[in-house]
């Protein structure tokens, strides 16, 4: 395969010792007012996104726009061909706005179809997924992330990155085997 | 995050002990309201007031009793829900539900004017002045006819003959008879007492002797008896509430009661935690995360009374079947019209879209106003349940709604009220407040969610 020789600095990669030292690492990140960075830990760790600084997602909004089209959708589904083109009378029952009640199921369902769609793809979009590769799959040591290393990645769009300084940030936190990753273009 | 870990010798050894002379002044108040509200209920019951009257409060007390009666169902419900799942989160306030089920001796008290005064139960179940009068039937016949021996049954048939109406009596005489009907009043009764009783009693010898052996019992003995527990509640509801029409069924009817009265009973106990925590007790086990589990439970349980409701609605709305529709019939004529319109909208809808922020659920000042609201429209729920029965009652199918009967709700709500709190707080202070010897304990004090 061919491959050029440009290069992009994607970030540093520092690694820490226990969830506790990159806990404290990130409150120490947050208040130096970084904004592109993330932690990598083989599991969840609890009270992370305080520490982090992370606004609350953007995601239920989403939800709730979906779950209000899937609700609306199957309303208008239902009611168009019962009652608008072809009324079903069954029951006894009048073909009118009345007859809601049995248009519930579909419409619960709908909203929950709907709401599901948008929290997947939603999530998918936020994340910035798929993608088939990562600059950081290029780290030496960053493997460790899913087995028992926790990792900081300061990213290089960060607009507080700056060589020297965020290198000497991460050592004065005790991160080790700093690495500066770079991403092929 | 604290400053450092937390651990078990941080906490008090013994637990915390409620003060009653802290509580004295809201307790006093329990106890007046409810000691006044007594006397007037017994006037009442006792007929004193007339017997239109002592009618029209039968169904009073029935309202106030089955609204107590499901919440004390509800925190026996919880009690053994936390022990058959066991769960670590809940250790801290789970003597909150152990000490609301406990109420379930004073509803042993409570119902015994249904159980002994015959012109309330001719007020509120229609199909026992029916079965009085078969038998006094089978006993004329029986006199009339020598060797003949008619008995209730019998007489229910001869009466049928006439009234085809009552032939529907025959059918549900195994089940809807006098004699069973007393001796499921005691065996509902022994059940849900002796849960309450023996759950509580281990909790609290546990904080004694801190032996573990008392939990794994706890967890053994509520995963067998869940089952009877849905039993009773069950079919308390069915001979209480669903018989006061006789002709009416519903197989969703149980389920209902059950999801209303475990609503109630978290909304009680997140008040009650409130409410000691304003006093200086729990501060070093609870936090607004326990308020944040408590108030998913609350949440859940407002979806699932939704779709209990709708279900039972839906199902007897779409089939149109004539015995079934009645109870909605009902429901739906007149003022009834808008209260159920208050169960779709402010019971549900509302309920539903202020409890589903996680933040708010943190927030204490928020959830016990929120939980007033579960709590009032819990007895909305109850009083469109009971209520409406007793205007076509008593009036042989004349008036919707008597003028003035309202009066008597209230005096009963109150009356029950005061009591059950009185001996709610009373008995919160026999013990410590929270399990203090119990293996998950620390687990449940750094709970997150």
């Amino acid at each position: 395969m061919a491959r050029t020789t440009l290069k992009r600095v994607h970030g540093y990669l520092a690694e820490f010792d226990s969830a506790s030292d990159v806990y404290h690492a990130s409150e120490q990140i947050r208040d130096a007012g970084f904004q592109r960075w993330d932690v990598h830990s083989p599991f969840p760790i609890h009270g992370l996104n305080e520490a982090m600084g992370l606004k609350r997602s953007i995601l239920p909004w989403f939800v709730f726009f979906g779950g209000a089209a899937g609700i609306t959708t199957a309303f208008c589904l239902a009611y168009i061909t019962q009652v608008g083109i072809y009324p079903t009378v069954v029951q006894s029952k009048p073909a009118n706005i009345f007859t809601t009640a049995a248009f519930f199921p579909i419409m619960f369902e709908l909203t929950i179809l709907f709401s599901a769609f948008t929290t997947v793809f939603g999530c998918f979009a936020l994340m910035g997924l798929p993608r088939l590769n990562h600059p950081l799959f290029a780290a030496k040591t960053f493997k460790k992330f899913s087995d028992d290393g926790f990792f900081i990645c300061i990213e290089a769009r960060d607009p507080k990155f700056h060589q020297a300084e965020t290198r000497a940030l991460l050592e004065g936190l005790g991160g080790k085997n700093i690495e500066l990753v770079e991403d092929e273009l | 995050m604290s400053a450092h870990p937390i651990t078990l010798d941080d906490l008090p050894r013994d637990g915390e002990r409620l003060d009653l002379t802290k509580v004295s002044k809201l307790n006093g108040l329990f106890l007046v309201i409810g000691g006044l509200g007594l006397v007037a209920s017994l006037a009442y019951l006792l007929g004193f007031l007339g017997e239109q009257k002592q009618a029209e409060f039968a169904y009073s007390w029935l309202f106030a009793f089955f609204f107590f009666f499901t919440i004390t169902c509800g925190g026996i419900f919880w009690t053994m829900l936390q022990h058959a799942s066991n769960s670590g989160w809940s250790v801290v306030v789970r003597r909150l539900f152990e000490n609301l089920g406990s109420n379930i001796g004073w509803m042993a008290v409570f119902v015994l004017p249904f159980v002994f005064i015959p012109s309330v139960q001719n007020a509120l179940w229609e199909w026992i002045p029916i079965h009085h009068k078969a038998a006094e039937e089978a006993v004329k016949y029986n006199a009339d006819h020598s060797g003949a021996n008619w008995g209730t049954y019998e007489g229910l048939h001869h009466l049928a003959e006439t009234d085809h109406s009552k032939h529907i009596l025959t059918s549900k005489y195994g089940y809807l008879n006098l004699s069973f009907w007393y001796v499921r009043v005691v065996v509902y009764f022994a059940i849900l007492g002796a849960l309450a009783y023996f759950l509580r009693k281990w909790s609290i010898q546990q904080d004694k002797d801190g032996s573990f052996k008392h939990t794994f019992r706890s967890r053994a003995f509520c995963c067998i008896l869940l089952f009877p527990f849905a039993l009773a509640v069950t079919f308390s509801a069915v001979d209480w509430v669903m018989a006061m029409d006789y002709t009416w069924f519903s197989t969703m009817w149980g389920v209902y009661i059950f999801a209303g009265g475990a609503w109630g009973a978290m909304a009680v106990s997140i008040l009650a935690l409130t409410y000691v925590r304003s006093n200086g007790y729990l501060h070093k086990v609870t936090s607004g995360e326990h308020y944040h589990l408590m108030g998913k439970l609350l949440f859940a349980f407002t979806v699932f009374w939704a779709y209990i409701a709708f279900s039972q609605f839906f199902l007897i709305w779409y089939a149109n079947i004539t015995e079934e529709t009645r109870f909605y019939i009902l429901r739906n004529t007149g003022g009834w019209w808008y209260l159920s319109h208050v169960l779709v909208w402010l019971h549900f809808a509302v309920s539903f879209v202020l409890l589903l922020s996680a933040g708010r659920k943190k927030r204490t000042g928020v959830m016990n106003a929120l939980c007033f609201w579960v709590l009032l429209m819990h007895v909305v729920d109850w009083y469109w349940l009971i209520i409406p029965e007793r205007g076509p009652s008593l009036s042989e199918g004349k008036v919707l709604w008597l003028d003035g009967a309202w009066v008597g709700d209230v005096i009963a709500l109150l009356t029950m009220g005061g009591l059950c709190g009185w001996a709610y707080l009373r008995r919160l202070s026999k013990a410590s407040l929270y399990p203090c010897r119990d293996p998950r304990l620390l687990e449940s004090v750094t709970a997150t969610n």
